[in-house]
């Protein structure tokens, strides 16, 4: 027989406390980063019922049930308003997972050791930059474990979008109309080679003044075929990149306006720029960076959402809709706490976003959930990544030493429009471009990321 | 007395608890279905659904901006180059967008960040939006901005005026997530506010309209009460006493509920819009309630007894009732013959709330009437007085019965065949629709009118045409709105139309976005606009247009998925000779490119131009359709009351007589047929057939009695001809508010017409069904087997034999009395 130590609201309790008293520190029995260091597993960390569905639902839902609409109320305040929704009204199903014990499989190996070495350098600048102590860019990994506020917060997410000193996405994309009909269909690569904050700490070829490149070029269907976009990131983030796009018919580079961030890249995608990695636009556009809670969640974040080896191609099975097509298989577990950050877009004055909301799981300092809402105050989409440890009971796919963790898939879900883009990281798409996290391998940066790439790529 | 209507007014009256039992469990049920009655105006319900133009509309309803609210500001004392006013539409389009349901990716303005200009780099292009991220203030910015604008060709002719004194801000609402009401209120707050001593704003589009309906459906609750005030205050003015008003206002209230909760146990919604024939129903339901109680109180008065009084009543009247109640469920109920959803289930809703003034008016009335106190002021209703007020209306109709007898029959007979011809002439003629600048619904003089009027006189407008380019497979994946074939055509459509005799004002398709990003990238001279006629050239221009930006963007030219586009065409007006003229360039334009090809047909049309010509051509089809058919049907009613072919042609002549004349009154008001005046028409028909009814079969009786024509038909005028009298006036009294306090045009017309219609038939039955029957003295007149004619009964014999005769001076025929 288990006895429970401590009862549901505990760490309801618990996580007003250190809301209200600003507390930075993750964990509820005992200093997250110091298991994290000792490697030692969650139960140590936190409550039973914040590692177990079971405990929390007081035995309603247990590992490999199926959350559906008829018995979603049970964890509705784990799932973002837009996911509840999905359940509720859309007929999308969640599997529940049992939780991943070692946070380890949270990270790219090589990034937590680069967070676990680089723990306490990072200092905010006067300019609001984050830097090392002796001013220099930030040298990589999570640049604050225990964010203090909004903007610390804000800063793990957007340093290092994908966790790699660069990473090529090969990414396959499938956009529903509201009547649940495939209306577009896209493969397009997506690449991010960070010049600061690299894991080993090093500047890339000497660009300490710029955070990263940042390339998606369209594979697929023929009529976009060639079509790509580059921007080009300052380490400062008070200025916004530059933002190239590039017409191949025409043989053109097209210069768009470069807060120009809250439109489509191509027809019937629902993402825009702004939503990437929750942190799309530079961090000092934004503003009023707040924490308004911690809390646990559901979050797609197990290995069990890689889905290498039960598909030649890693794409996933779908579900929910009108045409039973709306949505990916997901494999939720919990998550026992998370930052809830808030931020407006305090630098675009013709933004349509008033707000957004992204929801931090402490342990790797990335989101799990993200809300924008319009400027009256209601949710106008939500950006729901999946992530994987890439490897599961199929399949080990290694980066370098160790298993490669990265984003699985994505449900960019515009609720008011009623229109859904999911998208997978594929192992490959049309073009033969495929997914990896090396950057060594080729000349990436001339082959993917200058406007004279882009001219080439788009023959 | 053991006829089938004896025995069944005896059945009701002597089991009254049963029978009351009955009515209150029925009431019941109705009253359950009340709850689900949805009142609501479906703006597409109006249209008449069989209709190819309404085909095309409804495949394809997101062309012609159905969702999208214009709002115009414009500069009364210069142009829009100045900080205020482009701080202004700054703030507006700012603002707009925190409209409940607006969709965030589609509010054009030249403040938003949507409306760029473009210019070559030596790289490539540069976009930017026109306005930076603030509002210009120097007059460097000012310039700046100005320059800007005339390097974006689409600002310049859709977003600013010609005068340049104007400059439009558009904002497209999500379907699923728009409140009429609510979008319209918000939106119209800002525009308030915007309003100030150098500046005018104006709003229009369809949500709008819809938004200014929904505010007037709220007057209507105020007009429903103020009119059913007057009801009220009339009968009791007329009867004084507590039976002969709670009688009519029971009766009226149980056929509502049932009316309602028929309804609602269907499933039909209610189209507010057309409330005012309820209204009408429940007025002759009130009128016939009188008309019934003022015969309970004549016979009651002669004996003495109210069960006994109440079966007679019921007896006498029943069949010329429930005749006079079919011929006016059955104008109704014709109604649906027009294709037209909206009319079909009102004319369900209505017919049925017609059809149930039967059980209402001929059962509950006399079972109300045998229960209700007996009223005091008895001897004074049945008083046959020739002073006071109904006393002067005797001499009256004294008066106009002298113009269809003797020597001024002829005179009259005279008149009223110049009177046919002139009118026949003219309802032959009248024009066919009612077009005014903006929507039919609202006046002419009313904020939303004058705002569409402003916005045409500045900018291309509202009045379109759109001639659809419809998929054959709405999932080509060789997307076929950016085929080369596809853009071709629309450009070809667009050339002939603006060569054709009657050229639009302007036109547009995504063919013109597609021609200028050639122009743009491909260096920004004027000779790049031509598109090369291959596929691989427009989806160039395509990918270029969508770069960056949402199909969304172009939703008024082409569809979400890129697969059907429309080519716009706009006009000045949407009246008949414009319309005609329009589809006639326009059905020439589509034979030149070919209604067929590979991957898709063209279609004609939609937009307001489209629309107007559906609506005028169903009034067209259908008119003479249900005139025809409500005729035949009254034929052989009528014929069959009287047994008398003759009888039903002589009714049907006033009737119709009173349709030209309403016809020909439309027609020098400046009012054209539509389907409005059609269904007062038909309304009216029913209305008039009963006048003639009642006033035949008193005729009758007191031919049978007299044995002369011209006794028979002042005795006849000065009773029955009262009884229609009153009831005109009820009704008038009833619906005559509409027209002087409705802020819906719709409506105000409907009122008119109703009273002209009213007014019409009354004067002449009273004139015109006498001369005929002076004139012609069928023989059907002498013929005491007539069923609407009652039992020919003598109540004092009955009297006599069953109860003491209180009064000798009311013993006479049961006849026919005027119950409608």
């Amino acid at each position: 027989m288990r006895i429970r130590k401590y009862d549901h609201n505990f760490s309801r309790r618990a996580f007003l406390e250190k809301t209200a008293l600003g507390v930075a520190g993750a964990g509820l029995l005992s200093p997250l980063w110091s298991s994290i260091a000792r490697g030692a597993d969650m139960s140590k960390v936190y409550p039973d019922e914040l590692t177990s569905i079971e405990m929390y639902t007081k035995g309603k839902i247990k590992a490999g049930d199926i959350i559906t609409a008829n018995n979603v109320e049970h964890v509705k305040e784990l799932l973002d308003p837009v996911a509840y929704h999905q359940v509720k009204t859309m007929g999308r199903r969640i599997h529940i997972v049992e939780p991943v014990k070692d946070v380890s499989s949270l990270y790219p190996a090589e990034f937590l050791e680069a967070t676990l070495r680089n723990k306490g350098k990072a200092v905010l600048g006067k300019d609001n930059n984050v830097y090392t102590a002796d001013g220099k860019p930030w040298v990589g990994g999570v640049p604050f474990p225990e964010p203090k506020n909004g903007i610390e917060a804000a800063y793990n997410l957007t340093l290092s979008w994908g966790r790699h000193d660069y990473s090529q996405y090969a990414v396959r994309d499938w956009d529903i109309d509201p009547d649940g009909d495939l209306s577009y269909q896209y493969d397009f690569v997506w690449c991010e080679l960070n010049t600061t904050a690299r894991t080993n700490g090093d500047i890339w070829k000497g660009k300490d003044d710029l955070l990263r490149y940042q390339s998606v070029f369209f594979t697929a269907p023929n009529d976009s075929a060639g079509t790509s976009f580059l921007s080009i990131w300052d380490y400062d983030q008070s200025k916004f990149p530059d933002l190239h796009g590039y017409i191949p018919a025409f043989r053109r580079v097209r210069q768009f306006p470069t807060n120009q961030r809250f439109e489509p890249l191509v027809p019937g995608i629902t993402l825009f720029l702004s939503d990437a990695w929750a942190a799309g636009d530079p961090l000092l556009t934004w503003g009023n960076y707040k924490i308004i809670g911690r809390q646990p969640m559901l979050g797609v974040i197990g290995p069990r959402n890689f889905h290498g080896g039960y598909h030649d191609n890693w794409e996933k099975p779908v579900h929910g809709g009108p045409k039973d097509q709306t949505f990916f298989d997901t494999y939720m577990e919990m998550v026992p706490e998370c930052l809830v950050v808030e931020a407006e877009p305090v630098g675009y004055p013709r933004s349509p976003v008033g707000k957004k909301r992204i929801w931090i799981d402490v342990r790797n300092q990335m989101y799990v959930a993200y809300n924008t809402y319009d400027r009256r105050g209601e949710i106008w989409k939500s950006f729901e990544p999946h992530y994987a440890l890439q490897s599961n009971d199929k399949m080990t796919r290694k980066d370098g030493a160790h298993p490669a963790w990265s984003w699985s898939s994505v449900h960019s879900h515009d609720l008011q429009s009623n229109r859904m883009s999911r998208f997978v990281q594929a192992k490959s798409v049309v073009g033969g471009y495929q997914s990896h996290y090396d950057g060594t391998k080729e000349d990436v940066y001339n082959k993917y990321l200058t406007v004279q790439a882009m001219q080439r790529l788009g023959g | 007395m053991n006829s089938v209507r004896a025995r069944l007014s005896r059945l009701v009256l002597r089991n009254r608890m049963i029978a009351s039992i009955l009515f209150l469990m029925l009431t019941i049920f109705f009253a359950m279905g009340v709850p689900h009655v949805e009142l609501k105006t479906i703006f597409s319900d109006l249209l008449p659904e069989d209709d190819p133009f309404i085909h095309v509309f409804k495949d394809h309803p997101n062309f012609g901006n159905p969702l999208t609210i214009t709002v115009m500001v414009k500069r009364k004392d210069g142009d829009i180059y100045n900080p205020e006013t482009l701080g202004k539409v700054w703030q507006l389009t700012r603002d707009i967008d925190l409209t409940p349901g607006v969709d965030h990716d589609q509010i054009l303005s030249i403040a938003s960040a949507k409306a760029r200009y473009a210019q070559a780099t030596p790289y490539g292009i540069d976009t930017q939006p026109l306005m930076g991220d603030s509002v210009p203030t120097s007059e460097e910015q000012i310039e700046e901005f100005r320059k800007n604008v005339e390097k974006s060709p689409n600002a310049q002719q859709f977003l600013i005026s010609q005068d340049e004194t104007a400059t439009l801000i558009s904002a497209t609402f999500i379907e699923r997530l728009l409140d009429y009401g609510v979008a319209f209120e918000y939106v119209k707050g800002l525009v308030d506010e915007a309003v100030d001593e150098d500046h005018e704003v104006y709003m229009a589009g369809q949500p709008a309209l819809t938004g200014w309906v929904y505010e007037y459906q709220h007057q209507m609750i105020g007009i429903f009460a103020i009119t059913l005030s007057l009801l009220v205050l009339a009968l009791i003015f007329y009867t004084q006493n507590i039976a002969g008003v709670v009688t009519p206002i029971m009766a009226s209230l149980v056929a509502a509920i049932w009316g309602f909760g028929f309804a609602g146990w269907v499933g039909l919604p209610i189209e507010p819009l057309l409330m005012i024939v309820p209204l009408l129903l429940i007025a002759r339901s009130f009128s016939h309630c009188v008309q019934f109680t003022e015969r309970f109180y004549e016979i009651f008065n002669q004996v003495g007894d109210k069960q006994k009084a109440a079966e007679l009543t019921t007896s006498v009247m029943m069949a010329p009732s429930i005749l006079g109640i079919i011929t006016d469920a059955v104008g109704i109920l014709l109604i649906s013959l027009a294709p037209i959803p909206a009319m079909e289930r009102f004319s369900f809703f209505c017919g049925f709330w017609a059809f149930m003034l039967i059980p209402t008016g001929v059962f509950l009335a006399p079972l109300l009437l045998s229960v209700l106190p007996a009223p005091r002021n008895l001897e004074k209703i049945v008083a046959d007085s020739d002073h006071g007020f109904h006393g002067r209306v005797k001499a009256t109709l004294t008066a106009i019965s002298t113009l269809s007898q003797g020597r001024k029959a002829k005179y009259s007979a005279a008149i009223t065949v110049i009177v046919a011809v002139f009118s026949f002439y003219h309802a032959m003629n009248i024009q066919i629709g009612n077009p005014v600048e903006g929507s039919n619904l609202l006046w002419e003089d009313s904020e939303y009118n004058e705002s569409v009027a402003m916005i045409n006189s500045h900018f291309p407008g509202v009045n379109t045409l759109e001639i659809i380019l419809e998929a054959k497979n709405a999932s080509n994946t060789n997307r076929v709105a950016k085929q080369a074939e596809t853009v071709s055509t629309m450009l070809q459509l667009q050339s002939e139309m603006e060569n054709s005799d009657f050229p639009p004002r302007a036109t547009l398709s995504f063919g013109d976005f597609l021609m200028d990003a050639n122009r743009i990238i491909s260096g920004g001279h004027t000779k790049w606009l031509v598109l090369d006629d291959n596929d691989r050239a427009v989806n160039a221009a395509t990918s270029a247009v969508l770069m960056g930006s949402s199909p969304k963007a172009y939703s008024h030219v082409v569809d979400f998925e890129l697969q059907n586009s429309t080519v716009s065409f706009w006009y000045p007006d949407n009246k008949q000779e414009t319309v005609d003229a329009a589809l006639a360039s326009a059905r020439a334009a589509v034979e030149k490119v070919g209604n067929e090809h590979s991957d898709f047909t063209v279609r004609l049309g939609s937009g307001t131009i489209a629309l107007q010509q559906a609506i005028n051509h169903v009034v067209e089809r259908y008119h003479w359709l249900i005139m025809g058919l409500l005729n035949a049907a009254i034929l052989l009613v009528a014929s069959f009351a009287y047994r008398s072919l003759l009888a039903g042609v002589i009714l049907l002549i006033p009737v119709n007589l009173s349709n030209f004349i309403l016809t020909t009154c439309m027609s020098f008001m400046g009012i054209g047929l539509d389907i409005n005046s059609l269904m007062v028409a038909a309304i009216g028909v029913g209305v008039g057939i009963d006048y003639g009814i009642y006033l035949l079969s008193r005729i009758c009786e007191e031919y049978q009695e007299r044995k002369d024509y011209a006794l028979a038909l002042t005795a006849a005028l000065t009773t029955t001809g009262k009884a229609i009298m009153f009831t005109a006036s009820i009704m008038l009294l009833g619906i005559l508010p509409w027209y002087f306090l409705s802020g819906l045009k719709f409506l105000a017309d409907m009122g008119l017409l109703l009273v002209l219609v009213m007014l019409i038939n009354m004067v002449v039955a009273l004139v015109v069904l006498p001369m005929l029957v002076w004139l012609i003295k069928p023989r059907f007149i002498s013929n005491e087997d007539i069923l609407v004619i009652g039992e020919g009964i003598d109540i004092s014999k009955i009297v006599a034999a069953e109860v003491p005769v209180k009064s000798e001076r009311y013993v006479g025929r049961a006849a026919v009395s005027e119950s409608y």
